[in-house]
C-alpha cells in the first residue's frame, strides 16, 4: 500500500483512536494519544492488509524550546515485511507524567528500545517485563537526552579555573 | 538433536553464573554476557551494554550537519560509508536535494568497498573465534587492499567521512579507479581461497550447522536485520525493495537462506561479498562523467578555483562554512542497507543548521536481545559462534 492508503485506511477503520494522520515526504505519520497506542498497535500488526511485523526503531524526542505541546514525543517506526511499506507513529507525552504503555508484547525487539527511552528519557513505559537502565550505569542521576540536561557535568576539581569550569557546566545548549 | 529436546534442560540442578567480557576478546569490543549456565548449558542470559557509550546523539544536537558526519563514522566502525550515507539521504530527504549521477555511483563503490571490507573482519574473527587460524591472516591481507584504496580517495584508511551532503567530498582519480579496478579482478580468486578452507570443512560444519537457530517468526519478531534476518528465509534487503542512491541500475541477487544457523548465516555474508564485488564492477564499467556533487551552492561548497572570480561563490563559500545547511524544519526518517542490516537516521529538524535530535537505527543494537535468545540451550562454546555470527559493532550498539 503507498502511504496515502495506510494513512486513509487508519482515517476510516481507527476513527477516534487516532489524533491525526498526514503523509510528510511520503511517510505515513500518525499522530496517537498514549492511551490508545497499544489498541493502535495491535491493529496495525495484525490487519491483513497492514501487517506491520517488523519493528524498525523505537526514538524520544524532547521539544523543550519548541512551544509546543506536549512536550516529549515517542517515536515508533515499522515496516511489513510482506507489503513492503512503513508507518511512523508519534505519541506525544506530556510533561510532568511521560508514560507510555509497551509494545514489547507485539514485537519482542521492543524490549531493548523501550530501555533505552527509560535510560535516556525517563519516559515510563508500563507492562515492560525489565525497565532497567541500559546504557548509563545504575547508579547515574538524570536522563542524558533531555535537552535541558547539559552537554557536560563534570565538574573538574582544577582551583585555578574553577569559576570558568563552572559556567561551561551550567551554559544551555548553544543558541541555534 | 537440540539438548532442548533430550531433556537436559529439565534437570532440577542448581545452576552456575557466569560472567562473560566486557573485556573477552569473542565479544568483538566491550559487550557482557552474564550467563546462568546448567553445566555446559546456557539456560539464560543477561547482555549489559554501554561501556563504549560516547554521547554520539546527544553531541550531534550541538554540531552543525557537516560535522556530525565524522560523528557518524564512529558508530558502526568497520563500514563509516554506509552510515554517513544513511544521514545524509535523510538529510537530503528534508533539502529535497538531488545527487548527480557520477556522485551516487562513487558512493555506491564506497560503500560496496566498505562492505567487503566489513564482511572480511567479520569472517577473520568469527572464524578466529571459533578456532580457524589461517584464514583471520587471508582476510587482513585482502582487507589491507581496501583500506588502501579508502587511504587514495580520502586521505584516510578506516574514518573516511568520503560522503557530504550533496554528493561526496572529491572526485575520483583516474588512478584510484584502475586501483579499484585491480581489486575487483583479484578478488573472487581469493573468496575462493576462503570457502576451500571453510564451507566444506568438517570441523566448521560441526561448530556452525543447527547452532544458534532462529526461525523466519522469531527472526522478524526480534527484529533482527541484514544477513541475520535473510539467513532465516526473509527476503528484505533495502537495496532491493526502496532502492536508494541508483542501486536500481544494478544486476546483483540477494542470499536468503533457510536453516537460520550460524553456517546460514556465513553463507549468506561470503555470498553477499560476490555480489558486492559485482556491484563494484558494474559501477566501474558505467560510472558516468559530469559533477561529483550537487551544484547547488545552497547545500554543497562551490568549486574552489571559482572563489577567485565569482562574488556569489564567495558569499555562498562563507555561508556555508560559517552557518553551514540550514535544512527545512521536519522529520523523517531513510532506510539503507548496511554490512549489518537496516541503518538509518531519524532526524528531526528546526529549520536550522543543527540537527534538533538524530537518532540512529543500528542494526547491532536492535539485534543483540534476539541474540541473547539464540544463546539459550546452547552449548558454552557454542556461544562465542553465535556473537560472531551477528556480527555485532559496539560502537553502534552504545553510540
Amino acid at each position: 500500500m503507498t502511504s496515502e492508503e495506510i494513512v486513509e485506511k487508519l482515517k476510516s477503520d481507527m476513527d477516534g483512536k487516532i489524533l491525526e494522520a498526514t503523509v510528510t515526504l511520503g511517510d505515513a505519520v500518525v499522530h496517537v494519544s498514549p492511551d490508545a497506542l497499544h489498541e493502535v498497535a495491535v491493529f496495525i500488526k495484525d490487519d491483513p492488509d497492514l501487517k506491520f511485523d517488523y519493528l524498525s526503531y523505537i526514538s524520544g524526542v524532547d521539544y523543550l524550546d519548541q512551544d509546543r505541546e506536549p512536550r516529549f514525543e515517542a517515536v515508533y517506526e515499522f515496516h511489513s515485511i510482506d507489503h513492503n511499506h512503513s508507518i511512523r507513529l508519534r505519541v506525544g507525552l506530556e510533561e510532568d507524567d511521560p508514560t507510555v504503555p509497551t509494545v514489547s508484547d507485539l514485537w519482542l525487539g521492543a524490549l531493548f528500545p523501550e530501555r533505552e527511552l527509560f535510560d535516556m528519557f525517563g519516559f515510563n513505559i508500563t507492562g515492560h517485563p525489565d525497565l532497567r537502565r541500559l546504557i548509563m550505569p545504575e547508579a547515574w542521576e538524570g536522563h542524558p537526552l533531555l535537552r535541558d540536561y547539559p552537554l557536560t557535568t563534570e565538574d573538574v576539581t582544577f582551583s585555578h579555573n574553577r569559576d570558568y569550569k563552572s559556567d561551561l557546566v551550567k551554559s544551555k545548549p548553544p543558541t541555534r | 538433536m537440540s539438548v532442548t529436546e533430550q531433556g537436559l534442560l529439565e534437570r532440577d540442578k542448581d545452576t552456575m553464573t557466569l560472567n562473560m567480557g566486557p573485556s573477552h576478546p569473542s565479544t568483538h569490543g566491550v559487550f557482557r554476557i552474564i550467563m546462568e549456565m546448567d553445566g555446559e548449558i546456557v539456560k539464560s542470559t543477561d547482555p549489559e551494554i554501554g561501556y563504549l557509550h560516547t554521547g554520539i546523539e546527544k553531541t550531534s544536537e550541538n554540531k552543525r550537519y557537516v560535522h556530525v558526519i565524522p560523528m557518524t563514522d564512529r558508530l558502526d566502525y568497520l563500514s563509516p560509508p554506509s552510515n554517513n550515507l544513511a544521514f545524509c539521504l535523510t538529510a537530503e530527504k528534508l533539502l529535497q536535494c538531488e545527487i548527480p549521477p557520477r556522485g551516487n555511483y562513487l558512493r555506491v563503490i564506497m560503500c560496496e568497498l566498505a562492505r567487503l571490507g566489513s564482511h572480511l573482519v567479520w569472517l577473520a574473527t568469527h572464524a578466529l573465534d571459533i578456532g580457524a587460524m589461517t584464514i583471520f591472516l587471508y582476510c587482513w591481507r585482502e582487507r589491507e587492499m581496501i583500506l588502501d584504496l579508502n587511504e587514495e580517495i580520502s586521505g584516510v584508511r578506516m574514518m573516511t567521512s568520503y560522503l557530504r551532503i550533496g554528493g561526496v567530498a572529491f572526485d575520483s582519480t583516474p588512478e584510484w579507479l584502475a586501483n579499484v579496478r585491480k581489486f575487483v579482478d583479484y578478488f573472487p580468486s581469493k573468496i575462493d581461497e576462503y570457502e576451500r578452507l571453510l564451507t566444506h570443512n568438517p570441523i566448521w560444519l560441526d561448530r556452525t550447522q543447527g547452532v544458534g537457530v532462529m526461525s523466519r517468526e522469531d527472526a522478524i519478531n526480534w527484529s533482527l536485520s541484514g544477513p541475520a534476518l535473510r539467513a532465516s528465509g526473509v527476503d528484505m534487503d533495502f537495496r532491493k525493495i526502496r532502492p536508494y542512491s541508483g542501486y536500481e541500475n544494478f544486476k546483483f541477487d540477494v542470499p536468503v537462506g533457510k536453516n537460520g544457523d550460524v553456517y546460514d548465516r556465513y553463507l549468506m555474508r561470503v555470498e553477499e561479498m560476490r555480489q558486492s564485488r559485482e556491484i563494484i564492477d558494474q559501477a566501474l564499467n558505467s560510472l558516468p562523467d559530469g559533477p561529483y556533487k550537487t551544484q547547488d551552492n545552497k547545500i554543497s561548497l562551490p568549486d574552489r578555483d571559482t572563489l577567485h572570480t565569482s562574488m556569489e561563490a564567495l558569499i555562498h563559500h562563507f555561508k556555508l562554512v560559517s552557518e553551514g545547511v540550514n535544512v527545512p524544519a521536519g522529520e523523517t526518517y531513510v532506510p539503507i542497507e548496511g554490512p549489518r542490516g537496516e541503518v538509518g537516521f531519524y532526524i528531526v529538524s528546526d529549520g536550522s543548521g543543527i540537527p534538533y535530535r538524530a537518532k540512529m537505527r543500528a542494526p547491532s543494537f536492535m539485534a543483540i536481545p534476539g541474540m541473547c535468545k539464540m544463546m539459550e540451550g546452547c552449548f558454552i562454546a557454542d556461544v562465542v559462534a553465535v556473537i560472531g555470527s551477528i556480527d555485532i559493532v559496539m560502537g553502534e550498539v552504545d553510540r
